[in-house]
């Protein structure tokens, strides 16, 4: 048991330090993390279906509930139309096969609305908004209404038309799923609104293929999240504790300040939040 | 304790500056992971170099702290682009 208490607690057997803060451990840690960041893309390479990309997404859901928040604000519902769907696809693997993340590639030889034009559909508006790295799609519509430009769109009268895709590949060596909606309108703006009945019911049986993720069984994200948050609560807690009995004791060591370092895992703790965060634009 | 974290106020608090600095930076480029991994690679240079700083400031640097301070730097970013990447490799 003393052995144990060792690697978390100052003491004369371990010259007062937390023998998890000495050199060897921190290095013993290190190499376990390079050896998970190589041992989990094997696992998901060979159990995809258990561990890999996991998001409950799907194009009908995304509809529903961008057509609730349309009709909250006293706009028609939206319709899903299979050109606009056939861009929005066709606009996510450009993004994969190019590895960009934005509405017009990097070359400038593709923006977003040449693949609504040669889908065939002739617009007089069109928009788009993107969203990446989210789990389900009630995620992704909050986003985008807490996003001033992304709501303007989602919440246009111009629009009567949009396309999904939800697409799942590689972008700058990440796993990730890209939502691409495309959204466009072939008259002028809308005259005012009579809400049909059931109108959310009526959108859900339009026949069009549905665009939709659902994943593994197990995030890789989540994992690798998991692994990194319990080390970082492991060493600030033994920083912490170390720092207590060692000011106690009143014990003169020569070594980094602990202050630091829980500052510096604090910080690792809050930015894998934001890591884990889907972005959109 | 609280003396001798007194005594430190002014690193602490460039120190939380600089951190606090780092996380804002990188959530900003949330559209850019390249871009991202870069940013957490220069703050983390920055706190081993701030952290050695200090102790040459304070006369009690050795070649352990400052092997210490790399190791957690080197934790620290592992730790992130662990996540970025989801794992290197394949």
């Amino acid at each position: 048991m003393n052995s144990i208490l060792q690697y978390f607690l100052p003491h004369e057997n371990n010259n007062y330090r937390a023998k998890l803060l000495h050199h060897k451990s921190l290095l013993f840690v290190l190499i376990i993390i390079f050896c998970a960041s190589f041992l989990i893309p094997a696992l998901r390479f060979n159990f995809p279906s258990v561990l890999g990309i996991s998001a409950d997404i799907s194009s009908q859901k995304l509809l529903l509930l961008v057509n609730q928040e349309r009709e909250a604000n006293g706009l028609s519902p939206l319709i899903l139309n299979e050109k606009l769907s056939v861009a929005a696809v066709n606009k996510a693997k450009d993004m994969f096969a190019k590895n960009y993340w934005a509405h017009n590639s990097p070359d400038g030889k593709t923006s977003w609305w040449v693949f609504i034009k040669s889908s065939g559909y002739n617009y007089v508006y069109a928009g788009e908004n993107l969203a990446r790295g989210f789990d389900n799609t009630d995620n992704v519509v909050n986003a985008w209404m807490e996003s001033p430009l992304h709501r303007a769109n989602l919440l246009s009268q111009n629009y009567k038309d949009v396309g999904f895709a939800i697409e799942e590949g590689k972008l700058s060596g990440e796993d990730t799923v890209l939502v691409v909606q495309e959204l466009g309108g072939q008259n002028p703006a809308s005259l005012a609104y009579n809400p049909p009945k059931n109108s959310v019911k009526a959108v859900s049986t339009v026949s069009n293929k549905d665009y939709a993720v659902k994943g593994s069984l197990i995030s890789s994200l989540s994992l690798s999240s998991l692994i990194d948050k319990t080390i970082l609560y492991i060493f600030i807690a033994v920083l912490t504790l170390d720092m207590i009995v060692v000011e106690r004791k009143k014990i003169v060591r020569f070594v980094g300040h602990n202050t630091d370092h829980i500052s510096f895992f604090a910080m690792l703790i809050i930015l894998i939040g934001i890591l884990n965060k889907g972005v959109i634009v | 304790m609280y003396k001798k974290l007194h005594s430190h106020i002014g690193y602490s608090i460039s120190l939380f500056l600089i951190l606090a600095f780092g996380l804002i930076i990188v959530a900003l480029s949330s559209s850019n992971r390249p871009l991202q991994m870069i940013e957490v690679t220069i703050v983390t240079i920055f706190y081993i170099f701030w952290g050695i700083l200090h102790h040459l400031v304070n006369h009690d640097l050795n070649m352990k702290i400052v092997i210490e301070y790399i190791l957690v730097g080197c934790i620290g970013l592992s730790m992130v682009l662990f996540i970025l990447k989801g794992g290197f490799g394949l």
